[in-house]
């Protein structure tokens, strides 16, 4: 009690110096804190746009389908099985898809395209497929041979709203599958890689193509929290109980994004050490200096029986107390850069894209983490370079310390 | 060695490297301090005084030779058994008088007693007694830097003596005193000898010290040079 009592003390007592110590504390926190809300609040953004907008949080294939997809690999009965999904506790929306690859005509021209067949308002719910038309009306509910191309599809096909589009495929009879639909409207992803293949028609018409009647190739899953998604995809799995089904959460379905997102993750992690490191050896001088300085009053403290431990502790207190406050300080700071962040972010001065989705505007997130992190890092990082300080006074030599007086 | 030798060394010498040179600062020194006694170290600057004082309270060790303190050999003890030593059984009062700067009067004369554990009532009783004894009562609350020299060297002496040591070691004392302030001191410090069994050993060239002590050791060039009671 009397060891904190003096460390307590002490700070006050050299205030410019505790001061500075403070400060250097304050900055590092404040800066990590609003580098990890910032880093989280975009992967945020681009997980949600990639999920949301793409692939949903989680997807469910005949067994082997995601390894190797084929037009053979169906879910069979997929409104049953979609219903049963739909009842788990935590699924928001789930929606069915068929895929093929096929060859896309208009008038001349011709291209490969993928053929993705979609259940309209079902996807309106789960994807928000609705507010990626940005040309011609919106995708009818009822099979009626229409199509909606992607953007850069329409554009290689010179394709417009209101023209007419021959898909070439094959059926899953073996058959040749062809038939003509009327452009209904243009999407736009956000996504320029799907947006140059994709050719999307009411589920039915393509389960009539394809000779795919009651079946699909994947069934989409929106979560309410996506934070919870690997208990969910559990809870389908044990809802379904099915062998033949694979279910994925969208960390396995999109690998290489996730893995790249990851690399990136751990890119910022170097970035948050290297403020840290520059915020250690900032207080590791400050505090050798306030050590130096007392090498008297610790050879005192030594003389009249505080043992080598208290003195090591004593030095340490004084850190920490120091620590404690800078956080408390930059902990506001820092949820309060984040949070007007979160609400303003920052326009870049160039949009940019990320796993084929492209971004103008990043925004910050306030969360535990960004307040939990640097809060450790900066105890650490205080009470690390003060070892070597509080060391020294503990090991003071009584006689020699206060002579140095 | 009786049970009333308190400090007792043999064959102490102490040799220091200044600038990789051997400087022998004490030359086996023999000396045997008896319980009670109020005791001066004299001699001229570099005899030796602070560094026997210094070894005798095991804030520094001997290059050779042995200390006993209230029949304890203090060589071999580890830093932590040292400290609890020095706690228990020795009161320092040093010439700057060192009080720690962020405690209060109060504070300071009770540090000791809280490393030691001292039940909260029992220390303030015995540090409201003490500084009563030394003449700071109502200076509780001050900080030290509020204090004349003369003051701070009475709450040094409180700290030192209200754990009730068996010795204290006074070095210099009254060096940064002027002379009337030195010589309250020092009266004050022969009373609490005669009322307590404390065991007074100063190292000092004042002569007032000099005149109250009851024996005076002279050092020379490391060595004993004469021991006189008076």
């Amino acid at each position: 009690m009397v060891t904190l009592k003096i460390a307590f003390r002490n700070i006050f007592r050299q205030k410019r110096r505790s001061i500075l110590t403070a400060l250097a504390m304050i900055v590092g926190f404040t800066l990590s804190s609003v580098f990890i809300g910032w880093s989280d609040g975009a992967y945020s953004d681009i997980i949600e746009m990639f999920t949301k907008n793409r692939i949903g949080h989680i997807q469910v294939h005949q067994r082997g389908y995601l390894d190797k997809p084929s037009l053979y690999k169906t879910i069979d009965g997929y409104e049953s099985t979609g219903e049963t999904i739909g009842g788990i506790k935590g699924v928001a929306a789930w929606t069915p898809r068929v895929y093929s690859a096929g060859l896309g005509s208009v008038g001349a021209k011709s291209t490969a395209v993928q053929i993705i067949g979609i259940d309209a308002a079902r996807e309106v719910d789960a994807t928000r497929f609705d507010k990626k038309i940005i040309d011609g009306s919106k995708f009818s509910v009822q099979p009626v041979r229409e199509a909606v191309l992607g953007k850069g599809l329409a554009r290689v096909l010179a394709a417009t709203v209101g023209g007419e589009i021959v898909l070439v495929s094959q059926g899953a009879d073996g058959s040749i599958a062809n038939e003509l639909y009327e452009i209904a409207g243009i999407a736009e992803s956000g996504d320029d890689i799907t947006d140059r293949t994709a050719c999307y028609l009411h589920i039915g018409d393509a389960q009539e193509l394809l000779v795919l009647e009651g079946r699909c190739h994947e069934i989409v899953v929106i979560v309410s929290n996506i934070n919870r998604v690997h208990k969910i995809t559990k809870a389908i799995e044990a809802g379904l109980d099915d062998s033949r089904l694979d279910v994925a959460p969208w960390q396995v379905v999109a690998k290489a994004f996730y893995r790249a997102m990851q690399a990136d993750k751990q890119g910022d992690a170097i970035g948050r050490i290297i403020i840290m490191l520059i915020v250690a050896i900032g207080v590791l001088n400050t505090v050798l200096m306030s050590v130096l300085e007392r090498t008297s009053e610790y050879g005192v403290l030594r003389a009249v029986g505080t043992k080598p431990a208290q003195i090591f502790w004593l030095v340490i207190c004084e850190v920490l107390i120091i620590a404690l406050g800078s956080i408390a300080v930059g902990a506001l700071l820092g949820a309060s850069i984040n949070h007007l962040l979160s609400i303003y972010g920052i326009s870049m001065p160039q949009e940019f894209t990320y796993g084929g989705i492209k971004f103008q505007t990043m925004y910050a997130e306030v969360n535990a983490r960004s307040l939990i992190i640097p809060a450790i890092t900066v105890v650490l990082a205080a009470a690390v370079v003060s070892l070597f300080p509080a060391l020294k006074a503990a090991r003071i030599l009584p006689a020699r310390a206060m002579r140095a007086n | 060695m009786t049970n009333s030798d308190v400090i007792v060394t043999e064959s102490i010498t102490k040799v220091y490297a200044e600038n990789g040179v051997p400087v022998e600062a004490l030359r086996g020194v023999d000396l045997t301090i008896r319980s009670g006694e109020f005791t001066a170290l004299v001699g001229p600057s570099g005899s030796g005084k602070t560094t026997l004082l210094n070894i005798i309270s095991g804030l520094d060790a001997p290059t050779a030779g042995k200390v006993w303190l209230s029949g304890k050999l203090l060589s071999g003890m580890s830093g932590n058994d040292l400290s609890d030593f020095r706690r228990d059984n020795i009161g320092f009062i040093f010439q700057a008088y060192n009080l720690i700067p962020v405690l209060t009067v109060e504070e300071n004369v009770e540090y000791i007693m809280l490393l030691q554990r001292v039940s909260k009532a029992e220390r303030h009783r015995r540090v409201a007694a003490m500084l009563e004894e030394v003449g700071l009562k109502g200076y509780a609350n001050r900080n030290p830097p509020q204090l004349s020299g003369g003051q701070q060297q009475r709450v040094a002496i409180a700290r030192a003596m209200v754990s009730e040591p068996a010795i204290i070691l006074a070095d210099e004392p009254t060096a940064n005193l002027d002379s009337k302030t030195g010589s309250d001191l020092l009266e004050m410090m022969n009373r609490l000898n005669t009322q307590t069994s404390m065991t007074f050993l100063f190292s000092t060239h004042d002569p007032m010290v000099m005149e109250r002590a009851r024996r005076l050791i002279t050092l020379k060039d490391g060595k004993v040079e004469s021991d006189e009671s008076k």
